[in-house]
């Protein structure tokens, strides 16, 4: 039997600061985002890096004389990080309008940390052509304000950015599909650690880096594991203490709905004549967020996805003040609810202080679950 | 003073709008018994125009809230809300509305008659998250209604494109479409114009309204804010033009009379985000040491004009303009028009509500004071509080916040 070690993303994600602030100083433009929404295929074909901001600061100090302290914690790590001086390797920070505190949050980063191009690519909700033309315009007007701080006129590389990630996500989905079957030998926070690296390396790296990781899970054995298959829903997870508390609480991570997640590397079948196309056709029909979708619909998907991945109950776990998961959660748990599935609803709020209290409560559902 | 109180007003036309207020809850309940077809929609977009053009009913569940709060009917409705598991960390309009449709809708001790129930549901796209989630919940509790989704673009104003125009003109035809297709009416173009003349009128009046209130000592304060309901709800009909015509009068007099809210206006200030609802009255608490609220944030949202001669476009621009230029979409925008604001009003002070209710406006405050400070040398104090929701609202912070701002700009008038 080999094991499967994850050292290498590890260290990755642990050197992510050094390693983009040199490469910012030779010369490459980094441009980061919040939201899985963005076109990441664009601005990767405008010769720029993009990369996803997470919020490391540990401590909050700094944050509070700019933002309510009632927004979700991780926007408000992120701003902190700002601030502190971790992003100065980023050229602005581009986005899909999805939840208010980060549009918000991108002209207050303008100001406050500074940049060159900050911009919110206003995202159509309903699909018909109207709006696949509409939000092609947007693309376009995203590619002229990339060419405006240098970029490259992204038709000559659109076609090998999108095969690039296309690449990445069919890797992703299938380490979902043996996390489905029950043979992924990853525990939650490994998975999740691989997921995290993606978010700050180059593309092309990471791909590599995958494909060998796929070529040594071949070969492994499935690590055999009794307990309780589940599936966690929710925004960003960054810290995976989260993950480790559910598994030591009894639970199995069978497949998630996040936007750190499933939601960011869902490929689906895109149509389309060329590369845009299929960047546009994925944005209608990928798994939706909440800010761009009604609770009843997304009920149906976690259903589904629930089946799929043979879980057998959900965990939301939000980001504290989350207005589109708080708002949708009532209704989707009034679903879950009348089709028997169990759920349990957590936030993280910053102090990250409710460990103990956290394990409590997933044993006691666990412990339900159990007697079902 | 209490937690929740009613605010004390000058103007005697602002003793009418009681009227008004009363006057459209019953009308929409009426319309519902007629058989007009009666639709729920988000605020500050161009489908009122739409709506009384082709002679629908329009209801805005945001703006129930503060006539909930003002009847005292929100904790009710929050705790109706949060057992069916809404965060008390979610906006009050959205937990107030919940609460309201899933509570005794239309029980005895609800005043005016309640909300008539929606044949049309309307969510606009463009706003915040829980704007457009308050209708998605509406959607769930009357499956009967007809659904539009419409897809306005979340610009900031700053930044509006062609592009953004036409697929909102789009947006503006498409409804049109679907309100005909199911109400069996016609959209009379004429008449649709005519609706645009008298909203646009509307907002030349409410522009000169504001606009007296640079005069010192200023002739109405932000206790009289309510007069925004026509503007609110009665964009583009007779009603308004008249009640704010009426208003104009009367302010103007009292401008040129120099009759101020107070007898010795000592200190003019400015309100940042939403007004507490449920206690108006606070705009009145600066008053016994000489502070008069003169200008607010809120208000900007129908300062604008519209393109009579282009109707729809108009409505479009509208849409585009209205909600962005008073949240976090043009926190820029904002900025500048607040320190216009500040300088053309002979503001001494801010306030900011720092509302727990409403993140959109809040994100970008401290921005904006930083810059108020810096630009203009104007201090301002933070009120931590919230629209809807009095439980997170202290009412002695807020006096001992305040006492010290006024007592600071006080010592610093008079040097
Ligand atoms: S966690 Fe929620 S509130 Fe925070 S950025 Fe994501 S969607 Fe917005
Ligand atoms: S703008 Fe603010 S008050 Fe209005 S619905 Fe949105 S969050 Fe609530």
């Amino acid at each position: 039997m080999r094991n499967i070690s994850i050292k290498k993303f590890k260290e990755a994600l642990d050197n992510k600061n050094g390693e983009l602030s040199s490469l910012a100083k030779s010369g490459k433009k980094i441009i980061g985002y919040f939201c899985t929404y963005t076109p990441i295929e664009i601005i990767h074909a405008a010769g720029f890096m993009p990369v996803r901001v997470t919020g490391d600061a540990e401590t909050l100090s700094k944050v509070d004389a700019h933002v309510p302290n009632f927004i979700c914690p991780y926007l408000r790590r992120a701003f902190e990080s700002g601030l502190n001086g971790q992003y100065e390797y980023l050229s602005g920070i581009i986005q899909g309008y999805t939840c208010d505190v980060a549009c918000g949050l991108i002209d207050m980063w303008k100001e406050n940390i500074g940049g060159e191009l900050f911009h919110t690519v206003p995202l159509p909700y309903n699909d018909n052509a109207d709006s696949r033309k509409y939000l092609s315009t947007a693309f376009e007007e995203l590619d002229l304000k990339l060419q405006n701080v240098g970029g490259q006129q992204i038709y000559s590389n659109i076609e090998s950015s999108v095969a690039l990630y296309e690449s990445i996500r069919a890797l992703m989905m299938g380490l979902y599909e043996k996390r489905y079957k029950g043979t992924l030998p990853l525990s939650g926070s490994e998975f999740h650690t691989v997921i995290q690296t993606g978010f700050t390396l180059s593309p092309e790296e990471y791909l590599k880096m995958l494909k060998k990781l796929n070529a040594d899970i071949e070969e492994a054995d499935t690590k055999s594991n009794t307990h309780t298959p589940v599936l966690i829903s929710g925004s960003i997870i960054e810290e995976p203490i989260y993950l480790d508390i559910i598994e030591a609480s009894g639970g199995r991570i069978v497949g998630d709905d996040l936007c750190t997640g499933l939601r960011h590397f869902i490929q689906t079948d895109t149509v389309g004549h060329d590369p845009m196309e299929r960047i546009i056709d994925r944005h209608f029909s990928r798994l939706p967020c909440p800010a761009r979708s009604r609770a009843v619909e997304r009920a149906h998907l976690l259903m589904g996805l629930t089946r799929q991945s043979g879980a057998k109950g959900l965990i939301f776990l939000f980001q504290k003040f989350c207005t589109p998961h708080l708002a949708d959660y009532p209704v989707i748990k009034d679903m879950l609810d009348q089709q028997g599935l169990q759920s349990i609803m957590l936030e993280m709020d910053e102090t990250g202080a409710m460990e103990g209290q956290l394990q409590t409560r997933l044993e006691g559902f666990f412990e339900v679950m159990g007697k079902i | 003073m209490e937690k929740t109180a009613k605010s004390k007003k000058r103007l005697s036309t602002a003793k009418e709008l009681n009227n008004i207020v009363a006057q459209f809850y019953l009308e929409g309940n009426d319309a519902k018994e007629k058989g007009v077809p009666v639709g729920w929609m988000p605020p500050m977009n161009g489908a009122i125009e739409i709506f009384y053009a082709m002679g629908l009913q329009p209801v805005f569940p945001e703006n129930w809230s503060p006539v909930c709060a003002a009847f005292g009917l929100t904790p009710n409705n929050f705790e109706i809300a949060e057992n069916m598991g809404f965060s008390r960390d979610l906006c009050g309009y959205l937990r107030n509305i919940t609460g309201y449709i899933y509570g005794d809708m239309n029980g005895e001790h609800v005043p005016l008659g309640g909300l008539p129930e929606p044949d049309i549901i309307l969510s606009a796209g463009g706003g915040c998250i829980p704007a457009m989630k308050i209708l998605h919940t509406l959607e769930r509790r009357f499956p009967d209604a007809n659904i539009f989704s419409a897809d306005l673009p979340q610009v900031p104003v700053t930044e509006i494109q062609q592009y953004h125009i036409d697929y909102a003109v789009k947006e503006m035809h498409r409804l049109i479409d679907f309100l005909c297709q199911v109400t069996g009416k016609t959209m009379d173009y004429d008449r649709l114009a005519e609706v645009v003349r008298i909203s646009d009128k509307a907002c030349e009046l409410w522009d000169k309204i504001m606009s007296y209130r640079k005069y010192v000592p200023t002739p109405f304060s932000a206790a009289e804010i309510g007069i925004m309901f026509v503007m609110v709800t009665r964009q583009g009909t007779r009603i308004a033009v008249d009640f704010l015509e009426k208003v104009l009068d009367e302010v103007k007099e009292r401008a040129k009379n120099g009759i101020g809210v107070i007898e010795d206006e000592k200190i003019r200030l400015f309100w940042d985000n939403i007004p507490l609802w449920y206690n108006m009255g606070i705009f009145n608490y600066f008053e016994k040491m000489g502070g008069v609220v003169v200008a607010e944030t809120y208000s900007a949202a129908w300062s604008m004009r519209l393109d009579v001669d282009d109707p729809i476009k108009a409505l479009a621009l509208k849409s585009l303009w209205s909600y962005p230029m008073v949240s976090c979409v043009s926190i820029e925008k904002r900025k500048e028009m607040v320190l216009k604001a500040c300088k053309e009003f002979k503001i001494d002070g801010a306030i900011f509500h720092s509302n727990k209710s409403c993140v959109p406006i809040t994100m970008g405050q401290s921005d904006i004071r930083r810059a108020l400070e810096k630009e203009l040398g104007i201090p301002s104090v933070v009120i931590d509080a919230d629209h809807m929701d009095d439980r997170n609202f202290s009412i002695a912070q807020f006096q001992t916040r305040v006492d010290a701002f006024m007592e600071m700009l006080l010592d610093s008038s008079h040097p």
